[in-house]
């Protein structure tokens, strides 16, 4: 084979390759520097309002047309379950749940509700390799369950532990999780079922912006009640739903080792290095190629008669 | 309770407006009792009975702040209130609205110079108040200890008749 | 085999028979025999009734899965989304298949023919490992018939998995190209055969490209999971270097472990230029093993340093990452040296076994293990085990086939000798 030939055919395979493969890394670049929509809806959850009294369990479970619970809502004793020596979780079953937390220094155990946060960047929506997810700019992330592969990289994603997977369907096994109630309510301005089903008004409702000063005058104002920290403020880059305790959040189970920059910042650094892969290696590969081989002869062992290893 | 606020009683506001231009707190006259029936829905009306609330606690800013003439509990209302007047709104319904969270609302929201932004809605304001008292006096907590659960309730909550038949499916894994 | 070949049966080995005819494709497939002698060797031989004992349990649990949802053969974890299927098979499969890339460059970039006597069973090793760990992904696949969506239909360029998905499908049709050229030559498609060959090192360049971006982004993928990893298999900066350097030593011991079980139980299919270059070949495997245990090494140590993680040492995983490191990346580089230093054959390969088995661990250690080191440890359904050992001999069913027949480890030869 001659050189030209080789050459031909590199360039070829090279060019061809790069612009396949330098695009999706281009977009995937841009992608993740979001700061969430400015106008955005949000939800401050208030953990020293909470009574634990599932309510708004019950109003996910209707509002999304979840189906039968395993315990009744107003069923207490869920509160003591243990699996695997964790305390509930969402599943495909149920998009919210409230926990209690015996914490120190406090007679009066905490409640906490657990749904999506909504994060501004968030890591299930970058980690999806068919761009199941979506940040609407009403503040909602959802799903489209019709392109989801069930690849369940998104759940490995969630810092938060929030995806969960309809894994016992045979022909349409896909995600479930939280949605902010978009299709039924979000969309039209209205607040999602739990927040409204609510009766200590633990969550509150409005644009993210105006809940965020909110939150911190309550800070403010009752300094000994509450933690000087507002949960989801900076947290993976911000959250939607953003949290106020009066005891320290780890008490509470919420991971206080989050960083602040979004989850896709992390991965940032990788992604930079592939358009640099994709255009030096060629040109160093065929190099080396030709410098190698340069005077010596280019024959294979495989062409029957050369049964010497050539020596070097 | 999920479709709670609009029919907010108008009853109950009558009964109260009227009843507080009638008479004061210790000095004025007021109502009884006061049928509360906004989560009609989901659980039976309750009957408040604020007389004996009205003995129970000593002074009437306890619940009303600083509205009913009797002095302010709360530092923070103090700052602007000095709550030796007595105010045309008196009921819980007269400022805390029964649903800001309606569309209508959130679409008008409270001016950045108004104080008063964070108020909790009708259904929170009573519970704040009513549960956060009963915790310190060991009053009743639990929501069916005011609550008698109708029907559609337990449908609701899947309990009662409506409770799940065979819990043999685990809940969460 | 063996036993045929006391009788003096010889295997199909080249293009004509030795009277000159031509073999028939079935007389091919039939390794040369006559149907009697080749059903007596399969039956003699105890690793088949092995296997067939795995399938009849294995592939009706593959069928339940497929009929009775994932749910039906794993725990269903949400916490653990991704089990043995993808931490095994995905995750230990693809570095251990770095041999086609590795060998492919070494020959025809660096033109070190004297490799060459490995290099289709090291471009074999690849191929097959990439289609038995996307095997494994159709498996794990909630709608495996939705795997062309990242492809052609609804595109998340941003996600590492998508940069893995599109590469690991690229990669296995260069593979599959640039083992065609066996299949070609046995089938007798000259035409075909020199049109691969001549796009060969285009092929090899793109293999290099495509092997470094992915072997990485298999790590970067747990880029994603901060805080769930325990952070000494974690780190934001060195993450898919670690997997990039480790799939060096990783693919090239496991051409040395795939050719010592060859050398031993498949000694007939050998020519005499595999046989005896095969001692040799191993010792400079091993060397190059070696260099990428070290620098891997180094760059784990580096990763400690970097984000301070001295602490962990001293607790029950840092004990656990010890014995992964000291006992399956410092011993064996310790052990593959002093065999490389002294010339020891049989002690290169002890060290191939202990590297791989490194890898494994290190592989699962970090998808599953010590995954979600702050909640709790999950033990795999024994059914998801019973399919991933299942497909795992499908693995070897396949691999075994192949080499019985293509030109792998024997030259073929237009005409077959007297
Ligand atoms: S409805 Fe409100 S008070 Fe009741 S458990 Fe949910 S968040 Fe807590
Ligand atoms: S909480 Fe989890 S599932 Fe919800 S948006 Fe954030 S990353 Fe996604
Ligand atoms: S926002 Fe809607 S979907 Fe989400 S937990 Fe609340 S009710 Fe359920």
């Amino acid at each position: 084979m001659s050189k030209i030939t080789r050459r031909r055919f590199l360039a070829g395979s090279a060019a061809g390759g790069a612009a396949l493969m330098l695009t999706p890394a281009q977009k995937a670049l841009a992608a993740g520097s979001f700061e969430g929509f400015p106008e955005g809806m949000g939800v401050l959850v208030d953990l020293t309002r909470c009574v634990g009294c599932r309510t708004c369990e019950a109003a996910c479970n209707e509002e999304q047309h979840l189906p039968e619970p395993s315990k009744p809502f107003d069923d207490f004793s869920v509160f003591d379950e243990i699996h695997h020596g964790q305390k509930r979780r969402t599943t495909d079953k149920a998009y919210t749940i409230v926990n209690r937390y015996d914490v120190k220094d406090t007679e009066e155990p905490l409640y906490r509700k657990i749904q999506c946060n909504h994060c501004n960047e968030p890591a299930c929506l970058t980690s999806c390799f068919v761009n199941a997810y979506k940040k609407t700019p009403e503040g909602a992330v959802i799903y489209n369950s019709k392109v989801c592969v069930g690849c369940r990289n998104c759940m490995i994603a969630c810092p938060f532990h929030i995806p969960a997977y309809s894994y016992h369907s045979v022909l349409n096994p896909v995600i479930k999780k939280c949605i902010f109630c978009y299709d039924t309510r979000l969309k039209e301005g209205k607040p999602p079922a739990c927040v409204e089903s609510c009766p200590q008004q633990v969550m509150t409702f409005g644009k993210r912006k105006d809940l965020m000063k909110i939150a911190h005058e309550r800070i403010k104002k009752n300094p000994d009640t509450y933690v000087n920290h507002v949960y989801g403020e900076k947290e993976v880059g911000g959250t939607g739903w953003f949290y106020l305790s009066n005891a320290p959040f780890e008490e509470a189970g919420f991971d206080t080792d989050l960083p602040k920059k979004p989850i896709i910042d992390n991965v940032k650094d990788f992604l930079a290095i592939v358009p640099m892969v994709l255009t030096i290696w060629p040109a160093l590969f065929t190099g080396f190629h030709l410098l190698a081989t340069k005077g010596k002869s280019h024959g294979h062992g495989d062409d029957h008669s050369h049964d010497e290893q050539e020596g070097h | 309770m999920v479709h709670a606020g609009k029919q907010l009683m108008t009853g109950l506001g009558v009964i109260l407006l009227s009843a507080v231009l009638a008479v004061g707190c210790y000095a004025m006259d007021y109502p009884e009792e006061i049928e509360i029936d906004s989560l009609v829905n989901l659980y039976e009306a309750v009957v408040f009975d604020h007389a004996m609330h009205v003995d129970a606690t000593e002074n009437c800013s306890e619940c009303h702040h600083h509205t009913t003439g009797t002095g302010v509990a709360n530092e923070y209302c103090a700052k602007c209130h000095n709550g030796n007047e007595e105010m045309d709104l008196v009921a819980c319904v007269d400022c805390h609205s029964a649903d800001p969270l309606s569309p209508e609302n959130l679409h008008n929201p409270t001016p950045d110079f108004v104080y008063h932004n964070d108020q909790p809605n009708l259904k929170a304001a009573y519970h704040l108040n009513c549960i956060g008292c009963h915790k310190e006096v060991d009053g009743p907590t639990g929501c069916e200890d005011c609550h008698a659960k109708t029907e559609a309730g337990d449908k609701f909550y899947h309990s009662g008749e409506f409770a799940p038949k065979e819990s043999a499916h685990s809940s969460g894994h | 085999m063996k036993k045929l070949a006391t009788y003096g049966v010889k295997p199909h080995d080249a293009g004509m028979k030795s009277d000159g005819q031509q073999w028939s494709l079935m007389e091919k497939l039939l390794l040369g025999l006559t149907l009697d002698q080749y059903i007596g060797q399969v039956l003699r031989n105890k690793l088949n009734w092995f296997l067939a004992i795995i399938f009849a349990i294995g592939i009706p649990v593959i069928l339940y899965r497929f009929v009775f949802s994932l749910g039906a053969v794993t725990h269903s974890s949400y916490d653990y989304p991704w089990g043995l299927f993808l931490g095994f098979g995905l995750f230990c499969m693809v570095p251990l298949s770095a041999s086609g890339f590795m060998l492919g460059t070494t020959v025809e970039i660096f033109g070190r023919h004297d490799f060459e006597p490995i290099e289709r069973l090291a471009l074999l090793n690849g191929l097959l490992g990439y289609f038995f760990a996307v095997v494994y992904l159709l498996v794990d696949l909630g709608q495996p018939w939705r795997l062309s969506y990242p492809m052609v239909y609804s595109f998340g360029p941003a996600a590492v998995l998508f940069l893995v998905g599109w590469h690991v499908a690229t990669y296995l049709s260069v593979q599959v190209a640039e083992v065609s050229t066996a299949f070609f030559e046995w089938i007798g498609f000259q035409r075909g055969y020199d049109f691969i060959r001549k796009g060969t090192v285009g092929l090899t360049v793109s293999g290099i490209i495509l092997s470094t971006l992915h072997q990485g982004a298999l790590g970067a993928l747990f880029l994603y999971a901060p805080g769930k990893v325990h952070p000494l298999w974690y780190s934001s900066a060195f993450q898919w270097i670690h997997f990039f350097t480790s799939s060096i030593p990783a693919g090239l011991c496991m051409v040395i472990c795939v050719s010592t079980v060859v050398i031993y139980t498949m000694k007939w299919r050998c020519d005499q230029r595999f046989i005896d270059n095969l001692d040799r070949i191993t010792i400079s495997l091993a060397k190059g093993a070696a260099m990428g245990l070290s620098t891997y090494l180094i760059i784990k140590l580096i990763a400690v340093a970097h984000d301070n993680e001295w602490a962990y040492l001293m607790t029950g995983w840092g004990a656990w990452w010890l014995f992964e490191i000291v006992g399956f990346v410092f011993a064996p580089l310790v052990i593959l040296s002093y065999a490389i230093r002294n010339k020891l054959v049989g002690l290169c390969r002890i060290g191939a076994f202990i590297t791989v088995a490194g890898i494994l661990l290190n592989r699962l250690n970090t998808a599953l293990i010590t995954f979600n080191w702050k909640l709790y440890q999950e033990i795999p359904h024994k059914w998801e085990i019973i399919i991933s050992i299942t497909i795992f001999a499908i693995y070897i069913t396949t691999y075994r086939f192949i080499l019985n027949r293509l030109p792998i480890l024997y030259q073929y030869k237009s005409k077959a000798d007297e």
